[in-house]
This record gives structure tokens, C-alpha cells and sequence, in this order.
């Protein structure tokens, strides 16, 4: 008996990351393979032939899975019935903007947003916000959304996430799926910090940390954090363009993990609402190691934080706590 | 026991349609979700540094199948050991160019590229041409590339093929994986021949001819022949680009019902070595329809043509031959 179809929105879809990120959907890359889909497509009215020839092709592609389209520059059609969102539009960041002008357009996007996807979005419909600010772009549409639990608010750091666990393995020479267990902390900026210090490789026999194995602490605590950090910008330098195979991956595994939970004995990365966990000031949206069951998320607990490691946490959400004032500043 | 890793090239790997087929490739959307792959991708020099970045999303995709990738502009280095090639790669037409000096410049790359591929491929390599003139192109490849199998070297039509089930499932409103059994007959251009004489559809009443269910022959031997001809024109009219997603997911429907066979009772469309089957001239690549079983492909025999669609099938293999004509005048 097939199950009854999910509705995924994805705002921004007329884009660059919608436009890679509708076909894995469509595929069941992100609900699994047996989850038929109806997706929702939503961006603004510059975009609307763009998105209109997107609809287009995914007529063209017969995806079994894809169940119906709803194409739209109307955010209360976009946001009626869905089950996940995956906020992919904003405001990017022109060259010459002041980033308070970039913070203004997005706080007023994703204010504007909440209440659509409040007061139309199927009854615990879960949440995750790509667009940049991430983390703070998240923040207002919990602030701006009360009706929404903030448990179903999320935003994406499992890109970084990935590219942790990508960077272990080239330089362990491993396959990517024998190591697990990165944790990225905080905003998904560039003050994020990617720690390995509970992180584990599979030689085997056995799962061994990664510290042991990599025996270079140094490299670990410099070279390997800055690259995770500063990779968004080393992949529009070469391609000229950002991130987006790889950010529409990751916000599937980040909903797949999310819906379908994660495997025993592995935790993921994802920017949920801080509870005081870690010593994180709570109501920020701060990236935490988190197991998923149910459709829950819970934060891993009881980890021991060195003193570099809470330096580095701590300084993470500094940045998220001025965000978040600029943001409320922007909105008087 | 975990299977041996296979081979995918992809040419042209840094454009649009190869940013959106690796992703599918390293999903499992092309060889099943449990074959681990290796990607191979080749562009051209001037695409290098957008190649390396599409190396680096890769990466940080951390796909568990993806075993590893070569990234190279060297075509020897990129065809070595390959089991399955897909050729997106070729000289796009610009506005301006004549009709020859497209022909002129994709029979040098095919040329060359047939070299290196029977020099270095595994054996058996299942090869898909997909930059167009795809039929041509992958005649010149077949041509030159003699200890290749002609029954090796396909091009693709599965495009057109789905397009069809989707304007037939747009005018019925029904799933479009209700629908099967469309063919498209000849070249991937506008003299293509979509073909519903033989399509049928799911009902509840069991299966029934599209042609009693839609019963406006007028639409199906005008417009609709004429809207799946032209689609791709209406796609980059929408979005300013040619069509990409859609394009990458039939590669992978394309190669995937090769290799893993097509379900009881349903054929596909595909651009094969023409055998004279239905009076189509031999020594042509023409899209056929065709079932596949233990990973090979045979035309479906015995159709009844009447003589509207006999007149549609000589004329795109009337453009066909002249195809073949232009393209061995710009070899002398």
C-alpha cells in the first residue's frame, strides 16, 4: 500500500540550490525511496518564468516518487498543507553591501515568512533554513512564528558537517563513510568550529579516534578547522558560483536523518534552538552533535569540552548573540 | 558482501548538465542504491579550475557510494578502465554559427574521444552519447571506435521519451508513472517522432490506449508531437539556459534500465545502431524502442505503422542521413 504523499516546500527554488536540490527530492534522496512527494516551489516574481521552466522539467524528468508541483510567487499557496520547508531563499550578498543592509532585507524575508508557513503549514511541519544568515535567519522566523515549536526550527550545518568528515578522510585515505562523529559548533559561518574530538574511523577491527589516527593535533587544531570554515568561499573561487550540489545534499541528510533518525552510534550536526546545553546562552540557534529518533532531535550530552574546544564554542556564539542584536535592531 | 566499485565517466563534467548528473551518479540514482562508484569526470582546460570545484563539492557531499573521483583534463587519464561512459561534452551551437561548423567542430571531439575510449575503457564499456547532434555524435563515436560494439554506443532520446509521458499525464491528469509505452522514433531534434500508437495507461479498469483515453487525435498527431519536438526550446526560453536536470535524470533512467533491465511489459526509448528493423536505414543511430535484459538491449519488434507515422519515421531518417553526410564532408 503506497503511503500518502509529503509536501516539501523549497523557497529560493528558482536558484541555483533549489535547482539541484528538486531533483534529489523527487528522487527520495531526502524522505526515502518509498515516500511519495508533492513539492511546493515558491520565489519571487523576478524568478517566475525561471521557476516556471523548472516546474517544466521536472514534468519532464516522469519522477515516479513526484506525486504533484505547486510553482509559486505566492508565499500563503507555497506555505499551504507543507510538511517541510526548506528555506532556500534570501538576500545574498552583493559585493559593496554593508552587512547590515544584507542582515535587514533577510530579517524582513524571514519575518515575513514565518507567519506564511504559521498560519498555512501542515501541524508540525519541520523547518530548515539555508539561506544565509542561517543561524540568525532562523532565529527570527522561531521569533517571528511563536505557533511553530521551536524544536521544529532548524538550520543547516551539516554541509560543514560533511566537508569535516570529507576532509578526515582525504587525509586519512578512507572512504568518508568509515569516519563519523565531527561535531560543527555554532553559526554556519566562518566562526563555526569543526571538532574531532569525539570523532571515531572505522580501521576495520574497530572505530578509533580520530586524533589518535591522525597524530597531527597541530593540523587538527589549525589547518583542518580554518579549511572546514573557509570552504564556501575556496568553492566559489574555483567554480565561481556557491555551493550548491553539495548544500542541496546536505540539507537532504540533514531532513532524511531528521525524519528517518540517525544510525546507532551516530550523531549528525544541525543548528537548533539552544537550551543552555554546553554552556550556550539558550533561544540562540547554535549547531549541536544531536541524535535523531521519531522525527526528534535530541542534543548529545555529557561530552567532555576542553578548554581550546570551549574557546572556540564560546566565541561562536558571541558572533550569534551581535547577530541576533543587529537583527532586532534592524527590525525597529 | 559490498560490490566492486564501477567506473562512470562523465564528459564535459563541469558544465550544467554534469553538475547535475554527479550528484544522481553518486546517489545510486544510475547503477541501483547499493553500487559503490568511482566518477571520472574530463573537461576541457579552460574548465579546470570549475572541474576541481566540482571535485571539492563532491567530497564534501561525503556520499557513503561514491568510492572515489578523477578529475582530469587529460582524456587517456579519464577514459582508463571506465564501464560506463556518458559524453555531455561537445561544442555547443552559438548564435551566428552555421549548422557545419557545429557539425565540424563535434566530429573532431568524437573522433578523438572514440580513440581514446576503445583504447582505454574496460571491456564492455555501455557508452551514452549525450551532447548534441547526439545521434551524430554518437555515430562518429561508433565509427571510430570500431573494436567498441556497436550495440555499446547509444545516444540519448530517454529525454524526449519522458517528456512525451508527461504531456500525456499533464492532458490526462493522471501520475505519469501510469503511462508507459510512448516511443520516440529517429533523431534528437525536431524531426523527432513521438509515438503513441502503442502507449498505454494504468486505469483501475486495467490498461488502455492513450489514444482512446486522450480521443482527440487532432491533439496527438499535432500539438502534442509538436510541444515534445520543441520542448527543449521551451525550456531554455523559460529558463535561459538548456535544460539540465531533466536531461541528467534520463541519462541515469537511460543507463540504469540498460544495465538493471526494464520492468515486464514496458519498453523505452533509446538511440541505437539501426539493424533495418521497421525500414529504417541500417548503419544509423536512431531512437528505437527497446527492452533490456541482462544488460543489453533489443529493439521491440512487429508494431504495426500506419502511414502517418511511416511518413514521420523516413523524414527524421531522412535528417539523419544527411546528418551522417555533413559530418563525413567536415572529416576530409
Amino acid at each position: 500500500m503506497a503511503k500518502d504523499p509529503m509536501r516539501v516546500l523549497v523557497t529560493g527554488a528558482a536558484g541555483q540550490i533549489g535547482y539541484a536540490l528538486v531533483p534529489m527530492i523527487a528522487r527520495g534522496a531526502m524522505l526515502g525511496p518509498d515516500q511519495p512527494v508533492i513539492i511546493h516551489m515558491l520565489d519571487i516574481e523576478p524568478a517566475a518564468e525561471a521557476l516556471k521552466g523548472v516546474t517544466m522539467e521536472l514534468i519532464d524528468a516522469a519522477f515516479p516518487l513526484l506525486k504533484g508541483i505547486v510553482a509559486t510567487t505566492n508565499a500563503v499557496e507555497a506555505c499551504k498543507g507543507v510538511n517541510v520547508a526548506i528555506m532556500v531563499g534570501g538576500f545574498p550578498r552583493k559585493e559593496e553591501m554593508e552587512r547590515k543592509d544584507m542582515m535587514s532585507k533577510n530579517v524582513s524575508i524571514y519575518k515575513a515568512q514565518a507567519s506564511a508557513l504559521e498560519q498555512h503549514a501542515a501541524p508540525n511541519c519541520k523547518v530548515l533554513v539555508v539561506a544565509n544568515p542561517a543561524n540568525t535567519n532562523a532565529l527570527i522566523l522561531k521569533e517571528f512564528a511563536p505557533s511553530i515549536q521551536e524544536k521544529n526550527i532548524s538550520c543547516l550545518t551539516r554541509l560543514d558537517h560533511n566537508r569535516a568528515l570529507g576532509q578526515i578522510s582525504e587525509r586519512l585515505k578512507v572512504h568518508v563513510g568509515d569516519v563519523k562523529n565531527v561535531i560543527i559548533w555554532g553559526n554556519h559561518s566562518s566562526t563555526q568550529y569543526p571538532d574531532v574530538n569525539h570523532a571515531t574511523v572505522n580501521t576495520g577491527k574497530e572505530w578509533k579516534p580520530v586524533r589518535e589516527l591522525v597524530s597531527d593535533g597541530q593540523w587538527l587544531n589549525t589547518e583542518f578547522i580554518t579549511t572546514v570554515q573557509q570552504r564556501g568561499a575556496a568553492i566559489i573561487k574555483a567554480r565561481k558560483l556557491s555551493s550548491a550540489l553539495s548544500a542541496a545534499s546536505a540539507a537532504c541528510d540533514h531532513m532524511h536523518d531528521w525524519i528517518l533518525g540517525t544510525p546507532k552510534g551516530t550523531w549528525v550536526s544541525m543548528g537548533v534552538c539552544s537550551d543552555g546545553s554546553y554552556g550556550i546562552q539558550p533561544g540562540l540557534i547554535y549547531s549541536f552533535p544531536v541524535t535523531c529518533e521519531k522525527g526528534e532531535w535530541s542534543m548529545v550530552q555529557g561530552l567532555q569540552i576542553d578548554e581550546f574546544s570551549k574557546a572556540k564554542m564560546d566565541a561562536t556564539a558571541k558572533e550569534l548573540i551581535e547577530e541576533k542584536a543587529l537583527a532586532y535592531s534592524c527590525l525597529n | 558482501m559490498a560490490k566492486d566499485p564501477v567506473r562512470v565517466l562523465v564528459t564535459g563534467a563541469a558544465g550544467q548538465i554534469g553538475y547535475a548528473l554527479v550528484p544522481m551518479i553518486a546517489r545510486g540514482v544510475m547503477l541501483g542504491p547499493d553500487q559503490p562508484v568511482i566518477l571520472h569526470m574530463l573537461d576541457i582546460p579552460p574548465a579546470a579550475e570549475a572541474l576541481d570545484g566540482v571535485k571539492m563539492e563532491l567530497v564534501d557531499a561525503a556520499f557513503p557510494l561514491l568510492k572515489g573521483v578523477v578529475a582530469t583534463t587529460d582524456v587517456a587519464e579519464a577514459c582508463k578502465g571506465v564501464n560506463v561512459a556518458v559524453m555531455v561534452g561537445g561544442f555547443p551551437r552559438k548564435e551566428g554559427m552555421e549548422r557545419k561548423d557545429v557539425m565540424t567542430k563535434n566530429v573532431s571531439i568524437y573522433k578523438s574521444q572514440a580513440s581514446a575510449l576503445e583504447q582505454h575503457a574496460a571491456p564492455n564499456c555501455k557508452v551514452l552519447v549525450v551532447a548534441n547532434p547526439a545521434n551524430t555524435n554518437a555515430l562518429i563515436l561508433k565509427e571510430f571506435a570500431p573494436s567498441i560494439p556497436a550495440k555499446n554506443i547509444t545516444c540519448l532520446t530517454r529525454l524526449d521519451h519522458n517528456r512525451a509521458l508527461g504531456q500525456i499525464s499533464e492532458r490526462l491528469s493522471i501520475q505519469v508513472s501510469d503511462v508507459k509505452n510512448v516511443i520516440i522514433w529517429g533523431n534528437h531534434s525536431s524531426t523527432q517522432y513521438p509515438d503513441v500508437n502503442h502507449a498505454s495507461v494504468k486505469t483501475p479498469g486495467g490498461e488502455k490506449p492513450v489514444r482512446e483515453l486522450v480521443s482527440d487525435d487532432a491533439w496527438l498527431n499535432g500539438e502534442f508531437i509538436t510541444t515534445v519536438q520543441q520542448r527543449g526550446a521551451a525550456i531554455i526560453k523559460a529558463r535561459k539556459l538548456s535544460s539540465a536536470l531533466s536531461a541528467a535524470s534520463a541519462a541515469c533512467d537511460h543507463i540504469r534500465d540498460w544495465v538493471l533491465g526494464t520492468p515486464e511489459g514496458t519498453w523505452v526509448s533509446m538511440g541505437v545502431y539501426s539493424d533495418a528493423s521497421y525500414n529504417v536505414p541500417a548503419g544509423l543511430i536512431y531512437s528505437f524502442p527497446v527492452t533490456c535484459k541482462n544488460g543489453e538491449w533489443s529493439i521491440v519488434q512487429g508494431l504495426p505503422i500506419d502511414e502517418f507515422s511511416r511518413k514521420k519515421m523516413d523524414a527524421t531518417a531522412v535528417e539523419l542521413s544527411e546528418e551522417k553526410d555533413l559530418a563525413y564532408s567536415c572529416l576530409s
